[in-house]
């Protein structure tokens, strides 16, 4: 099952991939992805909205998804909430896998989810067991030294504000300068669509009922077409 | 508005990047979400509020995230059928 070609995002190459995915690219009837005029940075935003970049993903999720499923016990007393996080962390570091490590905010998460599992064993070995909550909230809680803006142009108080916001959101923006933030908000922001397309395909795919249609103003570059 | 300066100047972090490089790539944000692009106008929105929605945006992803996962993960408990269902769906379809 494990057939990832190396992401070519001009080439859709046909049926490379597994059976399991070519029912998810039949029922998708996507067209081609429309797409700014510019070269180059189209080209990112085009791997995150073709068909085998999606089917690659899902399959990588799926798997993980899996696993994260095994080590949970059987038994009726699982923590959802608990759960739901780790759901999202597993599709967060997937999606970040699926980036290639090519941008700001894959490696932020990735590293992460690194620094995560290191200071919790660590922590654990020393003294108490810690629980991942903690740790989270004393990694997120650094210092924002936000050197956004280095830049004479947008020196507006309001654009430097919104600025910082969007660094923020944006995992690994933290200090970055304007047009690293915005280039990384735009292939973040491609890949969430892929990665809530997908994750909606999956469920719909399981759960064989379809899940609510997402909130308006999100009928962007993809359609929800299953059921 | 065509073709992009050197990235070279770009990553040395100096503060000589151009404004037109910022205004390509909010330009090209903006043709992102969902709101601003179908409502374009022949002279360009504002930087601010393209920020602004993208943040609102971003956030709203989130949120979606979120919730999807929520689902997924209550659908993940529901131990033998949910794990059964997946390799099914896998296989079969």
């Amino acid at each position: 099952m494990e057939s990832v070609s190396p992401v070519s995002n001009q080439l859709l190459q046909p049926t490379t991939s597994s059976s399991s995915d070519r029912s998810r690219r039949k029922r998708k009837k996507k067209s081609p992805p429309s797409v700014p005029s510019s070269p180059s940075p189209s080209a990112s935003l085009q791997k995150w909205r073709s068909e085998k970049q999606q089917q690659i993903y899902s399959t990588k999720l799926v798997r993980a998804l899996r696993e994260l499923r095994i080590s949970q016990p059987s038994s009726s007393s699982s923590s959802i909430p608990g759960g739901g996080r780790a759901v999202r962390e597993v599709a967060d570091r997937a999606l970040a896998v699926a980036a290639r490590g090519k941008t700001l905010w894959s490696r932020a998460i990735l590293s992460k989810a690194v620094k995560l599992k290191f200071r919790k064993q660590k922590r654990q070995r020393i003294s108490n067991p810690a629980t991942s909550p903690a740790i989270t909230g004393s990694i997120r809680s650094k210092k924002q030294r936000a050197t956004v803006m280095r830049l004479k142009a947008k020196g507006l108080p309001a654009v430097q504000r919104k600025v910082k916001t969007l660094s923020r959101l944006v995992p690994g923006c933290r200090k970055q300068t304007l047009p690293v933030v915005l280039e990384e908000t735009t292939d973040y922001i491609a890949a969430m669509e892929m990665q809530i397309r997908t994750m909606t395909a999956i469920l719909s795919a399981v759960s064989s009922q379809p899940p609510p249609p997402p909130p308006p103003g999100h009928e962007g570059g993809q359609t929800h077409m299953l059921g | 508005m065509s073709g992009r300066r050197s990235r070279s100047r770009q990553s040395s972090g100096t503060s000589r990047i151009s404004e037109d490089q910022i205004n390509e790539l909010i330009i090209k944000l903006q043709q992102l979400l969902p709101e601003l692009r179908d409502s374009r106008r022949s002279d360009k929105v504002s930087a601010a509020r393209v920020l602004q929605e993208t943040c609102n945006y971003i956030r709203n992803l989130h949120r979606e995230v979120d919730d999807l996962s929520e689902r997924l993960s209550e659908l993940l408990a529901n131990t033998d059928t949910a794990q059964a269902a997946l390799i099914r769906s896998l296989l079969t379809q």
